[in-house]
């Protein structure tokens, strides 16, 4: 995988990478994703399910309810008058 | 060891082995029933859960992980959060933010992973079962490396509400133990339906009536690549099953070989998107500068925070789900599961299990870890993502020791809801396998 690929999946992670990060998972990814090749000869199937199971008919109606305290919910977190800090949008 | 000594005793023994990442202050048996300590990717409310991430450190859950919660229901007391890789990232539980857990058999060696204190605990402290997490593997290859019993359920039969996840399709929390029985017996306490995790809401009746084993099948893809030591065990364990009554039969599953890669494909695309939540806001670390705008405030506490493992996890899952790459290799992935899961199918039809040895090779040590590449890692799980991508419960037993004291595990496979015939097999096997104890001084 090319240095320029692995900077722009980070930049969407929101990874910052720094050179030595940089060439070595350029290396990590390539031998992994070389080894990966072999999924083009592996056979294929008309399922493609999300999960292993089935799993259908389980939604249920939403029933609201406060079941935890906010002031417990929010005792660990940075918060600015009751309101969870967080960095400035622009 | 026993209960009241291992309250006593409990940072000594942490001290040696590490197993744990919290401890509980309280050392009273105040009545309880059972000790047990639980994975730290399950919220506790009077621990910190960090599950082996930095970027967690300091976030105490305002609730109990469903198998927590029932544990602690049935009498259990909570001792420890057991030191895992981080977020579950890892076959030997050296890619961990904090402690390493060390070998019961051998201090210089792995304990495996990722569930490694889990199966750390449940071999050093007497009458202790430990919950674990499998997400490709964590729940056996640990119980093999460090000589215990390991049951991962059928994906859904163990509520996932409080587990911190890894991938959602694929997490199952299940038990390790000295004792076959005891999977049983935690077992069934833990499983049943939830109505906070809808994939509990499908599940059959758990059984756990004892059904005779009749048959077993290997496939011979899964005693390829075993180191000698573990194929002249396993060999050897066969011809004991075989002298219990139990048919062997050699099969073909041509899919297993692809279920490594589909595994990573799936598990790190999962998992890309489970850990975009951890940005320095809400639990963990917050200290960041908010001066800064929003994206470069998440990088940098991400950046700073996340390990080696989980960056390049993070980057592969991304990497996978992007147009183009994510077309080719994410469609196909979740085929191949579906091929896999048929490849079980088709083999438990006329055989109770399937059965191979849990990994090709014994707890390696520490110092032969660290020059492992990431592939070399990766390909270590090819016995154990099978059944995990297609969601089959597997139950690791110990079946020997190699030359130098170390454990050997043999894993079996059976239907999906079907963990009754791997508590039968367990339990038949448990009765006349001498189980080696770790010489336990601290």
């Amino acid at each position: 995988m090319d240095v320029k690929t692995v900077q722009d999946v980070a930049k969407f992670a929101h990874l910052a990478l720094t050179d030595e990060e940089l060439e070595r998972y350029c290396k990590d990814l390539g031998d992994i994703l070389g080894y990966f090749e072999l999924l083009n000869e592996a056979p294929g199937c008309d399922e493609r399910g999300v999960n292993p199971i089935k799993v259908e008919d389980v939604v249920r109606e939403d029933i609201p309810k406060q079941e935890y305290d906010a002031d417990e919910l929010i005792k660990d977190m940075d918060t600015y008058d009751r309101y969870v800090r967080g960095p400035r949008l622009s | 060891m026993s209960s009241e000594d291992t309250l006593k005793n409990l940072k000594r023994i942490n001290e040696k082995y590490q197993m744990f990442h919290a401890m509980t202050d309280d050392v009273s048996e105040d009545g309880s029933k059972f000790l047990f300590s639980a994975k730290d990717n399950l919220t506790s409310k009077d621990m910190e859960t960090c599950a082996g991430s930095r970027i967690l450190e300091g976030y105490h859950p305002v609730f109990d992980a469903t198998s927590i919660e029932k544990l602690r229901n049935d009498g259990g007391k909570l001792i420890g959060k057991t030191n895992m890789d981080e977020f579950g990232f890892g076959t030997f539980s050296t890619n961990s933010g904090f402690e390493i857990p060390r070998n019961p058999y051998d201090l210089e060696r792995a304990c495996g992973g990722s569930s490694g204190g889990s199966a750390c605990a449940a071999s050093v402290i007497d009458d202790h079962i430990s919950l674990g997490v499998s997400t490709g593997g964590s729940i056996c290859c640990p119980a093999s490396f460090c000589g215990v019993y390991g049951i991962a359920p059928t994906y859904g039969r163990v509520s996932r509400y409080g587990l911190i996840d890894y991938g959602n399709s694929l997490d199952k929390i299940g038990v390790l133990s000295q004792k076959a029985t005891d999977l049983k017996k935690y077992m069934e306490i833990i499983a049943g339906k939830d109505d906070k995790d809808p994939t509990s809401m499908v599940q059959p009746e758990f059984r756990t009536a004892y059904r005779k084993t009749k048959s077993v099948a290997i496939p011979k893809e899964g005693i390829e690549g075993l180191s000698k030591e573990v194929e002249s065990t396993f060999k050897d364990a066969v011809e004991q099953l075989k002298s219990m009554g139990i048919d062997v039969d050699y099969v073909d599953m041509p899919s297993l070989k692809y279920a490594m890669p589909a595994y990573y494909i799936l598990a790190t695309s999962e998992a890309s998107t489970n850990l975009a939540r951890y940005v320095g806001m809400r639990y963990g670390h917050q200290e960041g500068d908010h001066s800064l705008k929003f994206d470069d405030y998440f990088t940098a506490v991400r950046s700073k925070y996340f390990g080696d493992e989980a960056k390049r996890r993070i980057l592969l899952g991304t990497y996978a789900r992007m147009a183009g790459f994510g077309g080719r290799h994410y469609a196909k992935a979740r085929e191949v599961r579906q091929v896999v899961i048929n490849d079980y199918k088709r083999v438990l039809e006329t055989h109770d299990a399937v059965l191979a040895p849990t990994m090709p090779f014994t707890a390696p040590k520490f110092s032969d870890i660290s020059k492992m590449s990431a592939l070399e890692s990766y390909k270590a799980d090819y016995l154990t993502v099978p059944a995990n991508i297609a969601g089959t419960p597997h139950l690791s037993v110990p079946c020997g020791y190699d030359s130098e004291g170390m454990p050997v595990g043999m894993q079996f496979v059976a239907d999906h809801w079907n963990e009754d015939v791997l508590f039968s097999i367990a339990e038949d096997w448990e009765k006349q396998f001498e189980l080696r104890r770790p010489e336990v001084s601290i």
